[in-house]
């Protein structure tokens, strides 16, 4: 059976980020006050971690972990399976990105709508009935937050409520 | 005292806002229990920021008829579909999906209702008299025993939530990291924040969950194109009706299983990170062990249905004994409610019951009378499910995450909590896509303050490391978890190698060293008792010439 490199890489990476955090550990400020320093309970823990994230690539490396079935086909491979996945983290980013401009009301029914097309197909049957949940949906939890539960969500440059 | 505390919880629980907060959550969590792929943890996790604005009791009034309408809605799916609308439903599809293809889906159905009620009201009768006695036993512990106790918390959810220890102890530890970042509590000094402003103050308790959890389940959900547009159930489950009568009847008949079961379920819920996915299998095995008929589990025997039913709703009742005796979360779900319960101002220790006695015991009736309204509410929701699952998983996804992140942007108004929760969401789904449970990274986010600062006050009061081995309860809880790492072994290999053999004799002659320790009359006893099991497992092994299960067939 072949070893697992995704495993592999990760214990690698692990590894690097607990070195990373630790050497960071060194730039937290000294208190004359307290009888334990603030970097004690960091370091305790990042060295638990690091055993464990040897412990990890050795088993990695010693074929514990065997690639899974559909794990192939590159990098191509990869973006298909997750596509929906990275579509759904990448239209998140640009709602969050256009949330000072959009405004929660405008950039949630458009977030949902992109999204309802790419998940369930661009046919304009699809895209009717997925404006409408998008609108209807957003806007419903927009006033509840809004008038319901009091919260000011932000409104953007587009569309000034307040 | 008793009754005085129950009635001040009544005056604050018995109002008409407050049990229609509690309608509308057992009816939210029976609708999103019965959809597979959406868990309890989601449902609850989801609700939370429409309890901000609420009082605490009410805020975890809501939460508790979630948690107990989602683990009842479980059942829907699982009789009528095959497919468990939950994991801790998982048994029940053994035999409530027979019985309900033999042409009584009504019958399965409510057996399964007046099973999980009849577990919920077992459980809420244990949790009200169980918790403030262990609330009293927790008085007794110092600060080494509470970091022995969070760390015993974190390797046993560590060696249950998966199949591999070292990847559950790396998500632990992940999540005891991330409770670092930020303003250290103690000394008030920024920590990992990598000349980042915003992150002096650290992450957000509930935007690092619900990425964890909602977020990265989400994605999941929808990750197989063809299936994520899909409705999520097929027709053909409009013209069931419960058969209440008949079902009560089923069920009080079996009282023997429903008790045993409801025990199961209380025990496991109160071990730190056993719920119901794991009780509800747990009774399902020993309700067949014990039967006159184990022959008919699996092809519809209303046993199989009544032990997963009971075991799964009296989980909950134990996992609350620990959060509100100890603060300890002894699931998921009870680690939000903990986080909740934080965010109100309201922290739970040992002293918890004894000092917000109006509180606990609201929290306590609460419990209680959500497994009235579940049952009350049951036979709407299962008209709201059938319309719930014409819909295909894809809108419900893209509309939840919309509304997680309208939601955390609630908690504090600011937009960085939702770039943690949109961080913590990839996070999430990259440990599950890599084989990292995420339950022990959970636990550690939420028990790592409790961790640094009890072990903070031990190492103030005594530098001395050995306190952590000397102190009963302490050494009690490392014993505990030392052995729970190697249980996952012990129950994979069990009669296969030598060393299981000794495994069961070893754990109770070394725990019957702190009890012995502890002194008083009851707990040395205890202690002796176990020493005897395990001196008698040792001898009956000898006896045996030390022989495997392998071996002996031979």
């Amino acid at each position: 059976m072949a070893r697992s490199k995704r495993d592999i890489l990760t214990a690698v990476f692990l590894l690097i980020l607990t070195c990373v955090f630790y050497a960071a550990t060194f730039t937290i400020k000294k208190t004359s006050f307290g009888t334990v320093g603030s970097e004690v309970w960091p370091r305790a823990i990042l060295i638990g971690q690091g055993i464990l994230c040897i412990l990890y690539l050795a088993k990695a490396l010693r074929g514990a972990y065997t690639e899974e079935e559909g794990q192939g086909g590159g990098l191509v491979g990869w973006f298909a399976t997750y596509r929906n996945a990275l579509v759904c983290f990448a239209l998140y980013a640009v709602f969050l990105i256009t949330l000072p401009y959009a405004g929660m009301l405008i950039g949630s029914i458009l977030f949902v709508f992109l999204l309802l097309n790419f998940l369930g197909g661009w046919s304009a049957g699809r895209m009717a009935v997925h404006g409408a949940v998008a609108v209807f949906s957003m806007g419903a939890m927009w006033a509840v937050f809004t008038f319901g539960l009091r919260v000011i969500l932000p409104e953007g440059e587009i569309l000034r409520i307040w | 005292m008793l009754i005085e505390n129950i009635l001040g919880a009544a005056e604050t629980l018995f109002t008409l806002p407050t049990l229609a907060l509690m309608v509308l959550g057992v009816a939210a969590g029976l609708i999103t229990g019965a959809i597979p792929g959406f868990t309890i943890t989601m449902a609850v996790v989801l609700t939370l920021p429409f309890t901000f604005g609420m009082s605490p009791i009410q805020g975890l009034a809501t939460m508790l008829g979630v948690f107990v309408g989602g683990l009842s809605g479980g059942l829907m799916a699982g009789i009528l579909t095959g497919i468990p609308g939950t994991p801790s439903s998982v048994a029940t599809t053994f035999d409530g999906f027979p019985m309900a293809r033999q042409g009584q889906p009504g019958l399965a159905l409510g057996i399964g209702v007046w099973a999980s009620f009849c577990g919920g009201i077992i459980s809420a009768v244990l949790l009200m008299t169980l918790a403030p006695q262990l609330a009293r036993v927790g008085l007794e512990f110092g600060p080494w025993d509470f970091f022995s106790l969070v760390m015993f918390a974190l390797t046993i959810t560590a060696s249950l939530s998966g199949d591999n220890l070292v990847k559950g102890l790396i998500a632990g530890s992940l999540g005891l990291l991330v409770a670092t970042v930020g303003s250290d509590e103690i000394n008030g000094v920024a920590r990992f924040s990598f000349g980042f402003d915003p992150l002096e103050q650290g992450f957000a308790f509930l935007p690092v969950l619900v990425g964890l959890f909602a977020f990265s389940q989400l994605l999941s959900d929808v990750q197989d194109r063809a299936k994520a547009r899909r409705p999520l159930m097929p027709a053909g489950t409009e013209a069931v009706r419960v058969e209440h009568l008949r079902a009560i009847g089923t069920v009080l008949r079996q009282w023997a299983n429903l008790i045993r079961s409801s025990l199961i379920g209380v025990f496991t819920g109160i071990l730190p990170a056993a719920g119901g996915s794991i009780s509800n299998i747990l009774a399902y095995d020993q309700a067949r062990k014990a039967s006159k008929t184990p022959e008919q589990f699996g092809t519809g025997s209303p046993e199989g249905i009544v032990a997963p039913e009971s075991a799964n709703n009296a989980t909950a009742g134990g996992a609350l004994i620990t959060m509100m005796a100890l603060g300890i979360p002894g699931d998921i779900v009870t680690a939000i409610m903990l986080g909740a319960l934080l965010i109100h101002d309201v922290v739970p220790s040992p002293t918890f019951i004894s000092d917000q006695p109006k509180l606990a015991y609201g929290i306590f009736m609460a419990f209680f009378i959500a497994n009235f309204i579940m049952v009350a509410i049951q036979a709407l929701c299962l008209r709201a499910f059938v319309l719930v699952t014409r819909v295909p998983m894809y809108m419900l996804a893209a509309v939840i995450l919309a509304y997680c992140g309208i939601g955390i942007f609630a908690l504090n108004n600011i937009v960085f909590d939702m770039w943690t929760l949109f961080l913590f969401g990839m996070l999430g789904l990259a440990m599950k896509t890599l084989g990292f449970p995420l339950a022990p990274m959970i636990l550690g986010v939420v028990l790592g303050h409790i961790a640094e600062l009890n072990l903070n006050r031990a190492l103030s009061t005594s530098d001395d490391l050995t306190l952590f081995l000397t102190r009963p309860w302490s050494l009690f809880f490392l014993i505990l978890g030392a052995f729970s790492m190697f249980f996952p072994h012990y129950q994979k290999l069990r009669g296969q190698v030598h060393w299981t053999l000794v495994y069961p004799s070893a754990m109770a002659l070394c725990l019957a060293v702190p009890l012995f320790m502890m002194g008083g009359a009851v707990r040395p006893i205890i202690a002796g008792v176990l020493a005897m099991f395990g001196v008698w497992m040792l001898w009956r092994h000898k006896q045996r010439g030390w022989t495997l299960q392998d071996e002996v067939r031979e």
